[in-house]
């Protein structure tokens, strides 16, 4: 068969009756036969009647594709007519398909796409693969005018649970929006919280919130404006623990259970009043060191909330006794979770005791606006060198000091720690300090 | 100016749009003698006749239907449903019919027809007379929604609706009919105001509550109770639901950062969730809290003894204030 | 095969056999080219229906509904219209908008999904095809009602409407609405109902337990029935319907009756519903072979009129398949348009999204 384009090729159309297929039942022409536009060529069954179909072209028969008693998918072609050039009026367009379509697809779309239906061309089927594209897709937003930093709805609840101040980063996100990345290296470096984001199925996520969310902002607040240093120091403080023992023995200490914390708290306060700047608070504002001529003591508390900072105020006007009831009642009151807020804020320096985990020593982050933090580690036996020489087991333990490098230097950190050391390990200067 | 109740304000409101265009008609049932039970057509057969004002059959098809034939010979009927529970005999006619043809007829017909509808609850009614179908409405395409919030918009919107070529929806207040303002009644305000815009009702920094209809009331009034906590909430009335202003409302949500719709209409598929859509979408990086819908509850609008625990109130208001706020 | 009476009260002015009859109430008195312009019509329009059924059985349309069997109710109430008078059209009216001066090939348009009208009604005093029944009905009564208005009623020189519908569409609210409406405000509407027997499947009698041309009388006005295959008693009873409708007499219906003699559209099977008795039956009452048996008979024709009139009827077929298969998809963004008189920011936003994004693809022109 010779093909040119003056053959045309019939294929089986959409009728409109939700059919895929059809049977040709009957075939009114034959190759050689001339046939005119719109003269019924073939019967074909569909699933739902017999249909009459009138051919498009008028030309001469060329093939006919498919037998009586075949069944045809829709969109296949069924006859080839060659169309002569004052025969057709139709010879110059394509009547059908409208779209080419390969034949005989084999999954009962027709040409163009189409599954039949009752009232149409039939609906167009899904493809699987995607057009090509000359361009990169949408493009990100623009900025928004007049809004300072930009950053999706989490990466904000990211920055405030962690405390990091959108307006103070830079963008690097897709148009110049807050990445998660962003706030996480805002974050790292200064302080270690253990916020991991991985999406992986053994770890637990756990919502910070309440005091857990408080404490970190707090921390990072302070991490980032305060510039930290810290100390170290390990000391023989066997001398306090005994006299400890002593004192837990007298009467007046009826009652109260003397933890050598109250000790550092007390050494503490006395060296607070020889150094006095410790005790004090960096005003951004006025550009002033406000030096405190009181001290409210933070006394750092785990808790079943999270991490509890309660204040004894007036610290320094406390005698032992009261001092050792006031830290009591503090600790009791802290773990109980019924700490007032009252109780929490004010606080002018603050002792941290990571000694009752049975750690040695940490850097602590400063309260915020405060100078200074102590950190009493663990008190253990330790083989320690005496002056003679000589190598005995003491009660020693290592206290570390965080300041703020604004106020206090670090001859002004080393003598209020070497102060508290003092104390602790010659009591008795207390006679001679007080 | 004068002092007027929401409902004379629209009876001037056709009084005027009908001396100013002789083809303008006022259709509907028991607006002629009677005036309207709500009063809005009160002397306006009396003054132009039986040929303009029309007592009609007990049909609101055949309203809408005779309606949209009398726009074909030129006519602007202004349409009256009585209640907004009867219009849905009408509904076929004017999605499948009205809101069409111009699009049919690519232009070359126009359908300047006004269906004014009394809708929203809040006045102790019996049942199909308390109901708010203003999101059928903005759902079709070809249709325009208004909703007037006050006697001074009754007055100037209902002539622009009116003056408009394309089918207007436009919504009462029924329960806002008496309530009095001063109105400006000067009819060149509908040449000179903008119709397809949302207004500020209230400047506020801290929160957006976007209404329309019977609730912008409602929440002005909501407005000055958190003004005496502390909290300064600004108030958008939408006025126009199809097409949605959304520029003046992104403007503000842009400025306070957080948006509440309330609306009396169910909250599924409502205006709050095109609201809320949008915003997502314009103000992604700008809320900071999501936009909170307080609305009438999924349920057929209840028996009016139970009207108040399903209309939003001052108190509603406010609590979705203090939710959004403590994000 | 089985023979169908035609129900009594029928008015007829020519038998199937092409015999001219008189009737007492209703008479024309056509010139010789009059009638010969009728037949011509009756041809030309079935020429249309069947090229369009073709072309869509071909694949070029996706939907038809064919009208054979109803050419001559739809000329005959077509050509009763003056140039003012307004048809409201269902979507099977083709012979009626032939009549009405619309092209053809603007009737496609619709069926072939390029667009949802084609052409002006307001220019061509024929409304678009109204697709969901009886809704036209309503608009009908109410242009009536403005004719009222406009004083353009109660003389020779007065303006009227025909409302088309079928014996499906009777028993739709909005014809009862419509009956109503113009019987009180008297509006100058002829109610024409095509009973070509068939809702899709469901016969008339699903429909009414009275004969449909009663109903007018409930509504007060007249109701009448006429042989719809007889197209010089359905143009002497529009006629004289639009005459009492434009002179002030208010509406009235006119009944026609006929048969669906095709599938109620190209996606419809008839043999699943209706006996073949029944079409042959009907097909003997033809309205093409009667009246071009009586132009034969009164010797109206020389011998090579229907010769010529073939030629004529091929000529239009192909233009009507040229311009169908040439008639191009219209251009994505063009939707957009005239959705409104004044159209609105959030249509113009979705306009402009949508071409921006079909202008992303290798592949595509946007406009």
């Amino acid at each position: 068969m010779v093909v040119s384009e003056r053959v045309q090729d019939f294929r089986l159309p959409d009728l409109g009756e939700g059919l895929t297929e059809g049977e040709i039942l009957r075939w009114l022409v034959q190759v050689g036969d001339e046939v005119r536009l719109n003269q019924v060529i073939v019967e074909v069954e569909t699933a739902k009647a017999a249909v009459e179909l009138p051919s498009p072209y008028a030309g001469i028969v060329t093939a006919i594709h498919h037998a009586a008693g075949q069944t045809v998918e829709v969109g296949a072609p069924i006859i080839s007519i060659e169309t002569g050039r004052d025969l057709a009026v139709t010879d110059m367009v394509p009547v059908l398909p409208r779209q080419d379509a390969a034949p005989g697809t084999g999954n009962g779309e027709q040409a163009g796409g189409r599954t039949a239906n009752l009232v149409g061309y039939g609906p167009r089927s899904g493809t699987v693969t995607r057009r090509p594209r000359n361009d990169r897709g949408p493009a990100p937003d623009a900025p928004v005018d007049g809004i300072a930093v930009r950053a999706k709805p989490p990466v904000r609840k990211l920055a405030k649970e962690l405390g990091v101040s959108l307006d103070g980063l830079t963008g690097t996100g897709v148009g110049g929006t807050v990445s998660r990345a962003d706030v996480e290296a805002a974050v790292k470096g200064a302080v270690r919280l253990g916020v991991s984001y991985s999406v992986d199925s053994r770890e637990t996520r756990l919502p910070v919130k309440g005091v857990r969310r408080h404490t970190a902002a707090a921390m990072v607040a302070s991490a980032f404006t305060a510039p930290h240093v810290t100390e170290f120091l390990t000391l023989d403080m066997t001398a306090t623990m005994e006299l400890r023992d002593r004192v837990q023995s007298l009467p007046e200490f009826a009652g109260v259970r003397l933890s050598p914390l109250l000790f550092v708290a007390k050494a503490l306060l006395m060296a607070v009043a020889r150094s006095p700047e410790i005790n004090s608070t960096w005003d951004e504002a006025a550009q002033e060191i406000v030096v405190k001529d009181y001290v409210h003591l933070g006394i750092a508390a785990a808790t079943p909330r999270g991490l509890l900072v309660p204040v004894v105020k007036d610290a320094d006007s406390l005698s032992l006794v009261e001092l050792a009831h006031r830290l009591q009642d503090l600790a009791e009151t802290a773990r109980s979770g019924r700490t007032a807020p009252a109780d929490l804020t004010g606080g002018t320096i603050t002792i941290t005791n990571v000694g009752m985990f049975g750690v040695d020593s940490g850097t602590p982050i400063l309260v915020p606006g405060q100078a200074a933090i102590l950190c009493f580690g663990a008190v253990s036996p330790r083989p320690w060198v005496l002056a003679d020489g000589a190598v005995v087991a003491r009660q020693v333990t290592q206290l570390s000091l965080s300041f703020d490098h604004r106020i206090v230097d670090g001859q002004l950190g080393a003598q209020f720690l070497s102060d508290v050391a003092a104390v602790l390990r010659q009591p008795g200067l207390a006679l001679v300090w007080g | 100016m004068a002092v007027l109740t929401m409902a004379k304000a629209l009876n001037e409101a056709l009084r005027a749009s009908m001396e100013a265009d002789a083809k303008v008609l006022v259709m509907g049932e028991d607006v002629g003698r009677l005036g309207g039970v709500f009063r809005v057509t009160d002397g306006l057969m009396k003054d132009f006749g039986e040929a303009r004002v029309m007592d009609t059959p007990l049909a609101e098809s055949g309203i809408v239907g005779t309606a949209i034939g009398l726009a074909m010979r030129g006519y602007r009927p202004v349409c009256e449903i009585q209640f907004d529970g009867f219009v849905y005999p009408a509904y076929n006619q004017i999605v499948s019919q009205l809101a069409k043809i111009h699009a049919r007829t690519k232009g070359a017909v126009r359908m300047p027809i006004t269906i004014r509808i009394p809708f929203g609850g809040g006045i102790g009614a019996v049942e199909h007379h308390s109901e708010s179908p203003e999101a059928y409405f903005a759902h079709t395409a070809g249709l325009k929604v208004l909703a007037c919030g006050n006697p001074q918009d009754a007055f100037v919107m209902l002539q622009q609706a009116i003056r408009a070529d394309d089918p207007v929806i436009f919504f009462e207040p029924k329960r806002r009919y008496w309530e009095k303002a001063e109105v400006d009644v000067n009819t060149a305000l509908a040449s000179a105001c903008p119709l397809w815009r949302a207004r500020v009702v209230r400047s506020g920094i801290d929160a957006t509550l976007i209404a329309y209809g019977p609730m912008v009331s409602t929440c002005l009034a909501a407005a000055v109770a958190a003004q005496s906590e502390g909290r300064s909430l600004e108030v958008v009335d939408l006025r126009t639901l199809a097409p949605l202003d959304f520029p003046t409302v992104v403007e503000s949500v842009r400025r306070t950062r957080r948006a509440i719709v309330v609306h009396e209409a169910p909250s599924f598929l409502g205006l709050g969730a095109e609201i809320a859509a949008r915003l997502s979408e314009e103000l992604y990086y700008v809320m900071e809290a999501p936009v909170l819908r307080v609305t009438g509850f999924d349920i057929p609008y209840p028996p009016s003894r139970l009207e108040e625990n399903y209309l939003p109130d001052l108190d509603r208001v406010l609590h979705a204030v203090d939710r959004s706020l403590g994000f | 095969m089985s023979e169908i009476a035609y129900p009594a009260e029928l008015v007829q002015l020519l038998t199937p056999e092409g015999e001219r009859v008189a009737h007492p109430d209703y008479d024309i008195d056509l010139t010789d080219e009059q009638y010969r312009e009728l037949y011509r019509d009756l041809v030309l329009v079935r020429r249309i229906d069947i090229e369009a059924t073709a072309l869509q059985r071909q694949g070029e349309l996706g939907l038809w509904a064919a009208l054979l069997g109803q050419e001559a109710a739809q000329v005959g109430s077509g050509r009763a219209m003056r140039p003012a008078d307004f048809a409201f059209p269902t979507y099977r009216e083709h012979g009626v908008a032939w009549c009405k001066g619309v092209d053809p090939v603007q009737l496609l348009g619709l069926f072939r999904g390029v667009s949802n009208g084609g052409w002006d009604p307001l220019e061509k005093r024929c409304n678009l095809y109204a697709i969901v029944i009886g809704t036209q009905t309503l608009h009908a009564t109410g242009y009536a009602m403005g004719i009222v208005k406009d004083g353009a009623v109660g003389g020779p020189d007065g303006e009227a409407v025909v409302a088309y519908f079928g014996d499906g569409a009777s028993s739709q609210g909005d014809v009862s609405e419509a009956f109503g409406w113009a019987s009180v405000y008297h509006a100058p509407v002829v109610f024409f109902c095509q009973n070509n027997q068939w809702g899709i499947s469901t016969p008339t009698d699903h429909q009414s337990r009275i004969p449909l041309y009663k109903r007018a009388q409930g509504f007060g006005f007249p109701g009448v029935r006429v042989d719809g295959n007889d197209v010089l008693a359905s143009y002497a009873v529009t006629r004289q319907a639009l005459d009492a409708a434009r002179t002030g007499q208010g509406p009235t219906l006119i009944e026609a009756f006929t048969y669906r003699m095709g599938a109620h559209t190209t996606s419809d099977d008839p043999t699943r519903y209706r006996l073949a008795s029944d079409l042959e039956a009907w097909k003997l009452k033809d309205p093409l072979e009667r009246m071009k048996s009586f132009l034969y008979k009164q010797q109206l024709v020389d011998s090579d009129f229907f010769a010529r009139l073939d030629l004529d009827a091929d000529a239009l077929a192909a233009r009507i398949r040229r311009a169908c298969v040439e008639m191009a998809d219209p251009a994505p963004l063009s939707m957009f348009d005239q959705v409104y008189a004044e159209t609105t920011p959030l249509l113009l936003e979705q306009q402009a999204a949508l071409g921006g994004y079909l202008a992303g693809f290798c592949d595509t022109e946007a406009r």
